[in-house]
């Protein structure tokens, strides 16, 4: 059966459609409380990982490197759970890396204007101008976020494959119409997507292993050959090339590593200035 | 078992076919192999298949307008698309058009019998993906 | 003032033809700042402090040469004072003279008038043979000598008149003689002052002569400086901004000596040769990530076609190790056989692409460019199947060779061909003619597609860098600039047009010459007139 990423802009009325879908349908409903195990496991705070989620990396919070790791962290987590079938994900922002995948069906709760101002401003009631101002100021940092993570906009509608405003339509007509949503012949699992998604979750457990000591790794894996990119300077090329081999083949599915090592065009022609 | 599986095999390289087609013999298909879009079609139209295996993009003719007429012919037939290039909106496409499964080249032998059996399965009359051969190297299990 | 520049690079370089690119530019630039140097400094400063040192030189010429003229009819002024005190004292001795032989008066005042007349003559005797010439001169001391002796042997007469018996008769004589010296004197005098007045007239209209005339050559000189140095900035300015040009549109050729001399233009010359230095490292590495940019485009329809290859050789591999026991020598051949054959038509597949993505410097031959473009048409062929386009290459004739880079013409074509791809849609048709130009001595290659073509207000800022109609993510905006680069690197340029609904054409021009186009003049500047 599909699996689905449920994502909303408020966090409580994200949960509650995702855990009423989740019932509807017999899944399962993964939300954040799996980032206590991904904490336990990489030896992390777990409110760091929240933090990642919700925040972007400044000098005062989360450092870049630690924001990239955190969030390769728990999308290998994700994945993992995604891979079991039968869920429900949110929270995890599995909608910004799951992408090109057929068979999960992506979609985005908009709470009420109105509401979400409420609950961001925790109860207080605020002029229709400045609870506007305060929604579009939080949309912003969301975008940008997410472009900042993912390289994808959040706040983009055709990032979804439905999106539903809760201004106009009910929750139970909401979960309702997931239901069904989850019954369309298209949303299908099949051989092919079953596979870009195994691909996707070994390629992201290889980039966790990586990421310690190239932080700028990309992994993409295909089948049992995985193939790694970082940037690098021709004399370390080599040494590299041998240490990626070595970690990225001690996985037991992986068989073939091909490392390509791409020329920083801009460090070196910085250093040919020199 | 109710006996052997009706199967067309549509790809324009010739080797898949010369290939895939002792290979499905041996689970209990009855394969015939086609290069020639126009001419599977033709044949489709003859017979009714129990599973038709086709590539999506040939030249003359698409591979999802073989799955609309062979769908048309026999709403029950199983037909399983592999394609050079997958994209997600072809994928849900094929799936949308009713295709029972959409596997990505290159594939094995064996990804491709799995499929089959499943298929086989689907359409009540299971058949077994393991060959009797006990030397046959075997993938790591798919899982559905 | 100034030779002709951007012509020379193709009077030689039949030699060197490749180079490294950066590093002949490089070389180049070091030669040509060298060649900039040699020159002699003539800086504008010492120009424009020359000029006015020159000014106010002729200004004192001017003021000296009219305190000359001024002091010239100063004197001639004083002298006819002179020459009319002499008039008045000779005159007023002939009326004593007058009176005497009229009323019988004394004489002395006649002498006392004759000796003040003298005493002028005297003093001023210099400047009197000056004016009148020696000659003259004498006549009048003459006249006046006799006058004042008979003035004198009539006052002893006068004297002696008891004693005289033919006193009459000798006054008498006296007296005419008197009259006729005395006369004779008066219109000398006369004369003289007559002379020293048109001398006077003369000087004071030389004077004004030299006034007007140096008022106008200082006029002229003015003018003439005025030109000169106009001419000298302006004349520089108009090169540098035809370099400037040429620049902006890809020709990366260092700004050569354009005169004999160097000045401040030239600091200025030196330092927008090493800008070019920098912008055409910088234009390297955009060419090249744009590159890779075409590439990533290709690689879809790449990975299509090279999945079935790779599809055949899985399939086979798999099937001989599982059958293997069972089959033939023969079938286990054609197996092995089919694998291999597959092998190489992956190779084929992407040999193409990875030489197109080789990183290569910048190198010069004669092109055939039907060939070229069906290189590149070929490199695009999977994409174009892809799309489902039918592709046709017309070249009319037998066309002469181009000089270029191949790679990089490579990179310029494919960039039309893939927006022409990206402009037409599924079962549309693309042209590529390839023609001879308009003008004479070069081709032109026009990419035609039948697509929904571009709107009229955007199409005169297509080549700008940056800009794009594809969506956010899908293209960089620099694929045209960057080939208009390119082409105008080789010495040609592209040119759109554009029928909205119609569909586009986009014509490159590039020159035929058997020469190289300037992509790289370090090998052409040393025979380069300084």
């Amino acid at each position: 059966m599909p699996v689905v990423t449920l994502s909303s802009d408020s966090h409580p009325l994200g949960r509650e459609i995702a855990v009423r879908a989740a019932t509807a349908l017999g899944y399962d409903c993964v939300d954040r409380e799996i980032l206590k195990a991904v904490a336990e496991r990489h030896d992390v705070p777990e409110t760091d990982l929240h933090k990642a989620l919700d925040e972007s990396p400044s000098p005062f919070g989360i450092s870049s490197k630690n924001h990239a790791r955190y969030l390769a962290y728990i999308e290998e987590a994700a994945l993992a759970v995604l891979l079991k079938d039968n869920v429900v994900c949110r929270g995890l922002a599995a909608h910004l890396y799951v992408r090109g995948i057929s068979h999960v069906l992506k979609i985005r709760i908009l709470a009420d204007p109105q509401k979400l101002a409420g609950e961001i401003s925790s109860g207080r009631t605020l002029s229709f101008e400045k609870a506007s101002a305060l929604l579009k100021r939080r949309e912003g940092f969301r975008r940008r976020w997410s472009l900042a993570a993912y390289r994808v906009d959040e706040t983009d509608p055709s990032v979804y494959d439905m999106v539903i405003s809760l201004t106009r339509i009910d929750p139970d007509e909401a979960v309702k119409t997931i239901v069904e949503t989850t019954g369309y012949r298209k949303f299908k699992p099949m051989t092919y997507s079953l596979k870009c998604l195994k691909d996707k979750a070994l390629a992201s457990r290889v980039r966790v292993t990586l990421m310690e000591q190239f932080p700028d790794v990309t992994v993409q894996a295909d089948g049992s050959s995985v193939v790694v990119q970082t940037k690098a300077l021709e004399r370390e090329k080599q040494k590299r090339t041998e240490v990626i081999k070595k970690l990225a083949g001690e996985f037991p599915e992986v068989a073939a590593v091909e490392v390509q090592i791409l020329p920083d065009i801009f460090r070196k022609a910085a250093e040919s200035f020199r | 078992m109710a006996g052997k599986l009706e199967l067309l095999l549509l790809d324009d390289e010739p080797i898949v076919g010369k290939r895939l087609k002792p290979a499905l013999a041996k689970i209990g298909c009855n394969v015939e192999v086609f290069e020639d879009p126009k001419q599977a079609l033709d044949r489709i139209h003859q017979k009714t298949f129990d599973i038709v295996v086709t590539d999506i993009r040939m030249d003359e003719i698409d591979g999802l307008e073989i799955l609309e007429h062979v769908l048309r012919k026999s709403p029950r037939t199983k037909v399983i698309m592999i394609t050079g290039y997958a994209m997600m909106a072809v994928a849900r496409e094929a799936m949308e058009k009713g295709a029972y499964d959409f596997i990505s080249k290159p594939f094995t032998p064996d990804d491709l019998r799995k499929v089959i059996a499943m298929a086989a399965q689907a359409l009540g009359s299971p058949i077994d993906s393991e060959t009797a051969d006990p030397e046959e190297p075997s993938e790591p299990a798919e899982t559905r | 003032m100034s030779q002709k520049e951007g012509n020379p690079h193709h009077d030689l370089a039949d030699q060197a033809m490749s180079l490294e690119g950066r590093s002949g530019r490089i070389h180049a630039v070091e030669f040509t700042r060298k060649a900039l140097l040699a020159r002699r400094r003539y800086s504008l400063r010492l120009y424009i402090y020359l000029g006015f040192f020159l000014i106010f030189l002729i200004a004192v010429g001017v003021a000296t040469s009219m305190m000359l003229t001024m002091d010239v009819v100063e004197k001639k002024l004083r002298f006819l004072e002179i020459a009319n005190e002499y008039m008045l004292e000779i005159r007023q001795a002939r009326r004593f003279e007058k009176n005497f032989f009229l009323h019988g008066t004394n004489l002395n005042d006649a002498l006392e008038n004759v000796y003040q007349a003298k005493q002028i003559l005297n003093d001023n005797k210099e400047e009197l043979g000056k004016i009148i010439g020696k000659d003259s001169q004498s006549i009048i001391l003459f006249n006046f000598i006799r006058y004042e002796v008979l003035l004198k042997r009539l006052v002893d007469l006068e004297q002696t008149k008891r004693n005289n018996p033919d006193y009459p008769q000798r006054k008498k004589e006296v007296e005419s003689e008197l009259s006729r010296y005395g006369q004779e004197m008066v219109s000398l005098a006369n004369h003289l002052m007559k002379k020293e007045k048109e001398a006077l007239s003369e000087a004071i209209l030389r004077s004004r002569h030299i006034h007007m005339y140096s008022l106008v050559f200082l006029l002229f000189f003015l003018v003439l400086n005025a030109y000169l140095l106009g001419s000298r900035i302006l004349g520089t300015i108009g090169r540098f901004s035809v370099h400037a040009k040429r620049i902006g549109s890809g020709d990366f050729t260092p700004i050569p000596p354009g005169r004999r001399f160097r000045d401040e233009f030239t600091d200025l010359a030196i330092e927008i040769n090493q800008m070019i230095r920098e912008l055409e490292s910088r234009e390297a590495v955009l060419i090249q990530s744009h590159k890779m940019r075409a590439i990533g485009t290709l690689t879809a329809g790449v990975a299509h076609e090279l999945n079935n290859p790779i599809n055949n050789i899985t399939i086979t591999a798999h099937m001989l190790l599982e059958d293997y026991d069972h089959l033939s020598d023969e079938e286990r051949k054609e197996m092995v056989r089919d694998v291999v054959n597959e092998a190489g038509r992956s190779k084929a597949i992407i040999s193409d692409l990875l030489d197109f993505a080789r990183e290569s410097g910048t190198q010069l031959e004669p092109l055939d460019l039907p060939e070229l473009l069906r290189e590149t048409i070929h490199l695009a062929s999977n994409q174009i199947r892809l799309s489902g386009i039918n592709i046709e290459l017309q070249s009319r004739g037998h066309l002469p060779r181009i000089h270029g880079d191949r790679q990089q013409l490579r990179q310029a074509f494919l960039n039309l061909i893939l927006n022409a791809v990206d402009a037409s849609s599924k079962g549309g048709k693309i042209q590529v003619l390839l023609v001879p130009a308009d003008e004479p001595g070069y081709v032109a290659v026009k990419m035609v597609d039948f697509g929904s073509g571009i709107p009229e207000h955007t199409l005169d800022s297509i080549f700008d860098p940056f800009f794009t109609t594809k969506t956010s993510g899908k293209g960089t905006g620099l694929g045209l600039s960057v080939s208009q680069g390119i082409v105008a690197k080789h010495g040609g340029r592209i040119l759109a047009s554009s029928v909205q609904g119609k569909g586009s054409t986009f014509t490159v021009t590039l020159p035929v010459t058997t020469i190289p186009a300037d992509i790289d003049s370090g090998d052409n500047l040393p025979g380069r007139p300084a």
